[in-house]
C-alpha cells in the first residue's frame, strides 16, 4: 500500500510537471512591439518571427517576420487578441524593441507602459524608441537589409552608437521608468524615423536594391515633461544632453583652429560631475567635465609639435564644449521647461531641507536656476602623423 | 506482495537443502586408517569426474606398503609430479638408507615428509574438506593404507594469460603492467613496488563452492586499524556459495548498496593499488580476476587518474577540472536543453533562440521525446559496439554515425541541435578514468532530463540538491564519501579538483588514516631550488 502511494505520488508530480511547457516550435517569438493611440484606444502592433525564414536552409525567401496588429482598451487586451489571430502562443522573453508611436507620446506613455514593466515574461532589457513624426505601426513596416529581422537592426543600431555616435542614445525600459519616476529629473527617449519612401519599406524590393527605398534611421532625442513628449533636441542639443550625462564615448567634435580652418577631435573619455547647491536662497549647479580627447584630422596651419598649439586647441575646445552645453541648457531650460539632466536631483542630493522648499515649484526654479559649466580638456595622441602633410603642399 | 514473500521462503528453503547435502559428502568425516576405504569415498565424492586421477601405488620393502596418490589433471604439474614424487617413492627409496626408515614400526607419514618428499610446500591433512579443497586447488594427495593422515603437496601448475598491459585503464605515461587472473601473480605485483616488511597480507577462502581465495592487503602502520578490522568483518561476514569476480565481493561488502554511485574503487594496475596502499587504504585481491578492489573510496577519487601524478602537476591539474566538467556535461546536458528550450527559453541569447526555433520547425516530436529517442540509440549502438566480435565494429560505426549523425536529421525527425547535444554527451562520458563512476552519470542523465521535463531548470536544481544530499549521505567503510570537501579539509585540498607538485604533498589523506600521516617529514628540502651558495654548488 505504501509502495503504490509512492508511486502514485511520483506519477501525480510527472504527470502534472509539464503543464507549462512549451515547445520552441510552438512559440511566436516577438521581436518589437509598437503602440499607437487610435481615438480611445490602443492599437499594438506585435513584429514576429518566422523561424523557417531565418534559417539559411530553409528559407524561401519570404518575409522573416509577420506584423501582427490588434486594437483594445488596454494593452494587454490587444496582445491577447494577437495570440488569438496567430496560430502560436505569443512569446515575449526576447523583446529587444519597443516603438511608441508621436501621437501616444504626447498623450503620455507611463500608461501604456505599465504593463511591460509588470508582465513576468519580459525582461525589461529592451530598448524604447519614439517614433518621429509617424505611427509605430508604419516604422515596424519596414524590412532591412543588413540584419534580416528588423527589430534585431534597431536594437544592433541602437547599441552601437551608444559607443560611436554624439547625437543617439538607446534607453531602455528600467532607465525610462527610472527616470520617469524620479524627482527632478525628466525622461528623454531616442526618435527613430523611416528615411525615404515609407510605402516601399515592407517590399520585398526595399531589401533587393543596394540603396534600399525606405530606411530606418535613428534621430533626435525626444524630450518629455512628466510622461508627455514636449519636443525633440537638435543634434547640437544632443551632444550637449549626452556630455552632461556621461554618455560620451568615442564621440566626434569639429572645432576651429586657432588661425581659421577646422580640426577634428575624438573624445575618448569624459567624465561629467554634477554639483548642486543653494546661493542666496537660489538654486545652482555646478557641472564640471573633464574630457580627454586625440586629434584625428588636422585641415589647418598649426604645429602639433609645438605644447603651445595643443593647450591653445584644448582651450579652444574647452570653449566650445562649454557653448555647446550652455545652449543645450539653455534649450531645456526655456524652450521646454523640462528638467532632463536631473538638476533637480543633484539639488536634492546636497540640499534636501531647501529641495523640499522649492520642489513644488521647480519647473519654475529650474528654468531661472544658473549653471555654472566648466570643461577640462586634454588631449592625448595626435595619431601616426606629426605635423599634416598639408602644410608641406603649400609651402611648396 | 504476499506472492514475493513466498516465493523469497521457498528460496531459503532450497538453499538450506544443497547446504546439507554438502555437508554429508564431503566434510563431516575424518580420514579412515584404510586406503581403499579412503578411495572409494573419494570416488563417490567426485562422481564420475574424468579429470580425478587415482594412482595406487606400493612402496617399500617388497612393496608391502600401499599407497594412492590422488591428483587433478590440468592443474598439477605433472612433471613435477613424476619427478619429484612418484620417483621418489617407487625408485629412490629402495636404494638408500631410507629403506631402513620405512619400516612398519615408524609413523610412515613423518618419515616421508620430512626426509623424502623433495618439494617445497607439504602439509599433513587428516580431514576430507581439506583433502577436496587441495585437490581440486590443485595440490597433489598422497594417502599410505593403514594411517588416518595423508599429506597434501602443493604442486600447482595451470595454463593462464600472463601478466599483459592494461585493457580497461589506459594511461599514456607510467607502468604499462595490468594485474593478471592470478591471485599470487598479482600480489607479487605489488609486493615488487612495495618492499616494506609492513606490507602485510590476509588470505581468506571465500565462497562454499568455489572456495575462491581472497587476499586483503594493507601497510600496517599506515592503515587505519579501525577501517582494516571493518574489512575483515564485512569479508568474514560473507556466506555464499560462490565468488567469481571481485565485483561479487564488491557487492557483497559495499556501502550505499542502492545507490548509483560506487563507494569501492576497482583497478587492474599495480602501481595504482601501490599508490593508494602508501595513502592508508586497503586492497582485496579476488583470485581469478585482474581487478583489485581499494577501500574505502572517497568521491573525487574516482576523477583522478594514476597518470595525474606522472604528469606534471600544472597540466594534471587542469585535466582534472576538465574531468569534472566533462562529467557535469555526461549527466546534465541533455537535461539543461531540454529545461531550457522548453521552459526557460529566457535563458538563451536572442539569436540562439532563433536559430534553435528555426530547426525545430516541422519537428514531431517534443524536445524530452527527441532526447529519449537520441539517448536510447546511442546507449544500444554502445552496447552493441561492446559485445559484438571486433570484426564487424567497423560495419556498425559507419551505421550508427549515419544513423544518429545525418540520416535523422534530414528526415525531419530529430533536430540537429539535439544530435550535438547528444554527441558531445556521449563523448563526455567516455572522459571518465574509471568505468563506474562513468555508469552512475549515465544513469542518472535519464533522472535529470525526466525531472527537466517536468519542471525546467527548477526542477534540476532540486534534482542537484538532493544528488548533494545524498552524495553527502554516503560512506564509505566509516569514511565520508565526499571527504576533504564535506567535511573540509583544507590540506587535502592539494590533491582534489586539483594536483599541487609532488614536493607539497606532506600529508596522507587525513580522514582515511590518522596514524602516520607525514609522508615526507622534511618539508623545508622537498621543493628543488638551485643551491644558495657557492659551497654548496661545488658540492
Amino acid at each position: 500500500m505504501k509502495k503504490c502511494m509512492f508511486v502514485l505520488l511520483i506519477l501525480s508530480s510527472i504527470l502534472t510537471g509539464c503543464w507549462d511547457k512549451r515547445e520552441l516550435n510552438e512559440l511566436g517569438i516577438m521581436l518589437a512591439i509598437g503602440i499607437d493611440k487610435v481615438e480611445d484606444e490602443y492599437r499594438v502592433t506585435a513584429q514576429v518571427v518566422v523561424p523557417s525564414e531565418v534559417s539559411t536552409k530553409t528559407s524561401t525567401g519570404r518575409s522573416p517576420v509577420i506584423l501582427y496588429q490588434e486594437n483594445g482598451g488596454t494593452v494587454y487586451e490587444a496582445l491577447q487578441k494577437i495570440t488569438k489571430e496567430s496560430p502560436r502562443e505569443m512569446y515575449t522573453g526576447h523583446l529587444r524593441m519597443l516603438v511608441l508611436g508621436e501621437d501616444l507620446a504626447e498623450e503620455g506613455i507611463a500608461k501604456s507602459i505599465e504593463l511591460l514593466s509588470r508582465y513576468w515574461e519580459i525582461r525589461s532589457d529592451f530598448y524604447v524608441a519614439i517614433a518621429k513624426d509617424m505611427t509605430a505601426e508604419e516604422l515596424l513596416n519596414v524590412r532591412t537589409t543588413i540584419e534580416n529581422l528588423p527589430a534585431n537592426e534597431m536594437f544592433n543600431t541602437l547599441k552601437t552608437p551608444e559607443a560611436t555616435s554624439t547625437s543617439t542614445n538607446g534607453f531602455t525600459l528600467d532607465e525610462l521608468i527610472a527616470n520617469l519616476t524620479s524627482d527632478g529629473k525628466e525622461a528623454v527617449l531616442t526618435g527613430i524615423l523611416v528615411k525615404g519612401e515609407l510605402e516601399m519599406g515592407s517590399n520585398k524590393q526595399n531589401v533587393e536594391s543596394i540603396t534600399p527605398a525606405a530606411q530606418i534611421k535613428y534621430d533626435d532625442l525626444a524630450v518629455f515633461k512628466k510622461d508627455k513628449l514636449v519636443g525633440w533636441l537638435t543634434e547640437r542639443d544632443s551632444r550637449g544632453y549626452k556630455a552632461i550625462l556621461n554618455n560620451v564615448h568615442n564621440s566626434v567634435t569639429a572645432i576651429s583652429c586657432p588661425k581659421g580652418g577646422k580640426a577634428t577631435l575624438e573624445i575618448i573619455q569624459s567624465d561629467s560631475k554634477i554639483k548642486g547647491k543653494i546661493n542666496k536662497g537660489k538654486p545652482e549647479v555646478d557641472v564640471n567635465i573633464k574630457v580627454k580627447g586625440n586629434v584625428e584630422e588636422v585641415e589647418c596651419q598649426i604645429n602639433l609639435n609645438d605644447q603651445e598649439t595643443i593647450v591653445e586647441l584644448e582651450k579652444n575646445t574647452e570653449k566650445q564644449l562649454e557653448k555647446t552645453i550652455n545652449l543645450t541648457i539653455e534649450t531645456a531650460q526655456k524652450q521646454y521647461k523640462s528638467d532632463i539632466f536631473g538638476f533637480g536631483e543633484a539639488i536634492h542630493r546636497s540640499n534636501p531641507k531647501e529641495w523640499k522648499k522649492i520642489k513644488e515649484q521647480w519647473d519654475e526654479e529650474f528654468s531661472e536656476m544658473t549653471a555654472n559649466v566648466k570643461v577640462d580638456v586634454k588631449l592625448v595622441h595626435t595619431g601616426t602623423e606629426g605635423n599634416s602633410f598639408l602644410k608641406k603642399i603649400e609651402v611648396k | 506482495m504476499g506472492f514475493f514473500k513466498k516465493k523469497s521462503n521457498s528460496k531459503i528453503h532450497s538453499n538450506s537443502i544443497s547446504a546439507s547435502q554438502m555437508m554429508t559428502t564431503s566434510s563431516t568425516n575424518e580420514l579412515k586408517a584404510n586406503l581403499q576405504e579412503n578411495i572409494q569415498i573419494i570416488k563417490d565424492s567426485i562422481g564420475k569426474s574424468s579429470d580425478i586421477i587415482i594412482r595406487e601405488i606400493r612402496i617399500g620393502k617388497e612393496g608391502t606398503i600401499k599407497a594412492g596418490i590422488i591428483y587433478t589433471d590440468g592443474l598439477t604439474d605433472t612433471t613435477a609430479l613424476q619427478n619429484f614424487i612418484l620417483e621418489t617413492l617407487m625408485l629412490d627409496i629402495k636404494e638408500t638408507e631410507l629403506q631402513e626408515k620405512l619400516s612398519p614400526e615408524q609413523n610412515l607419514i613423518t618419515v616421508l615428509k620430512d626426509f623424502a618428499m623433495t618439494v617445497g610446500e607439504i602439509k599433513e591433512l587428516t580431514n576430507f574438506e581439506v583433502l577436496f579443497t587441495g585437490l581440486l586447488s590443485g595440490d597433489t594427495i598422497i594417502l599410505i593404507d593403514g594411517y588416518a593422515q595423508g599429506l597434501i603437496i602443493s604442486n600447482r601448475h595451470w595454463v593462464e594469460r600472463g601478466v599483459t598491459e592494461a585493457a580497461a585503464q589506459v594511461i599514456v605515461r607510467g607502468p604499462r603492467e595490468g594485474f593478471s587472473e592470478n591471485l599470487r601473480v598479482n600480489t607479487a605485483l605489488v609486493r615488487r613496488r612495495l618492499k616494506d616488511p609492513n606490507l602485510w597480507m590476509e588470505t581468506k577462502v571465500i565462497g562454499k563452492r568455489t572456495k575462491t581465495n581472497v587476499a586483503m592487503m594493507y601497510i600496517n602502520g599506515i592503515a587505519n586499524d579501525k577501517i582494516v578490522k571493518e574489512v575483515r568483518l564485512r569479508l568474514d561476514k560473507i556466506d555464499i556459495d560462490g565468488i567469481l569476480e571481485s565485483g561479487n565481493i564488491e557487492e557483497l561488502i559495499k556501502d550505499g548498496p542502492y545507490s548509483p554511485f560506487p563507494t569501492i574503487l576497482n583497478t587492474e594496475r599495480s602501481d595504482v593499488v601501490a599508490a593508494e596502499l602508501l595513502e592508508g587504504k586497503i586492497a582485496i585481491f579476488v583470485d581469478g580476476t585482474p581487478f583489485v578492489l581499494i577501500v574505502p573510496a572517497i568521491f573525487v577519487q574516482f576523477f583522478q587518474s594514476s597518470e595525474d601524478y606522472y604528469q606534471s602537476a600544472d597540466i594534471a591539474s587542469l585535466i582534472r577540472l576538465l574531468r569534472f566538467f566533462a562529467f557535469a556535461i555526461a549527466m546534465l546536458a541533455p537535461a539543461l536543453f531540454i529545461a531550457v528550450t522548453t521552459f526557460n527559453h529566457v535563458m538563451l541569447p536572442p539569436s540562439l533562440l532563433i536559430s534553435l526555433a528555426a530547426q525545430r520547425e516541422g519537428a514531431p516530436f517534443p524536445a524530452f521525446v527527441e532526447a529519449i529517442i537520441m539517448e536510447v540509440t546511442f546507449e544500444i549502438l554502445r552496447e552493441a559496439g561492446l559485445r559484438m566480435p571486433r570484426s564487424i565494429g567497423s560495419a556498425m560505426s559507419i551505421v550508427g554515425a549515419f544513423v544518429i549523425g545525418t540520416a535523422a536529421v534530414e528526415a525531419g525527425i530529430i533536430s540537429a541541435a539535439m544530435v550535438i547535444v547528444v554527441s558531445i554527451t556521449a563523448i563526455s562520458s567516455f572522459v571518465s578514468p574509471t568505468y563506474n563512476l562513468a555508469i552512475s552519470g549515465r544513469i542518472l542523465r535519464f533522472g535529470f532530463m525526466a525531472i527537466a521535463a517536468s519542471f525546467g531548470l527548477l526542477g534540476i536544481t532540486i534534482g542537484l540538491i538532493a544528488l548533494l544530499l545524498h552524495l553527502c549521505s554516503l560512506r564509505s567503510f566509516g569514511v565520508p564519501y565526499m571527504s576533504s570537501l564535506a567535511p573540509f579539509n583544507l590540506s587535502d585540498q592539494k590533491d582534489t579538483f586539483i594536483r599541487l607538485p609532488i614536493w607539497d604533498f606532506f600529508t596522507r589523506p587525513r580522514l582515511i588514516n590518522q596514524q602516520n600521516i607525514f609522508r615526507q617529514q622534511d618539508s623545508a628540502s622537498a621543493k628543488p631550488e638551485p643551491p644558495k651558495n657557492k659551497e654548496s654548488e661545488g658540492g
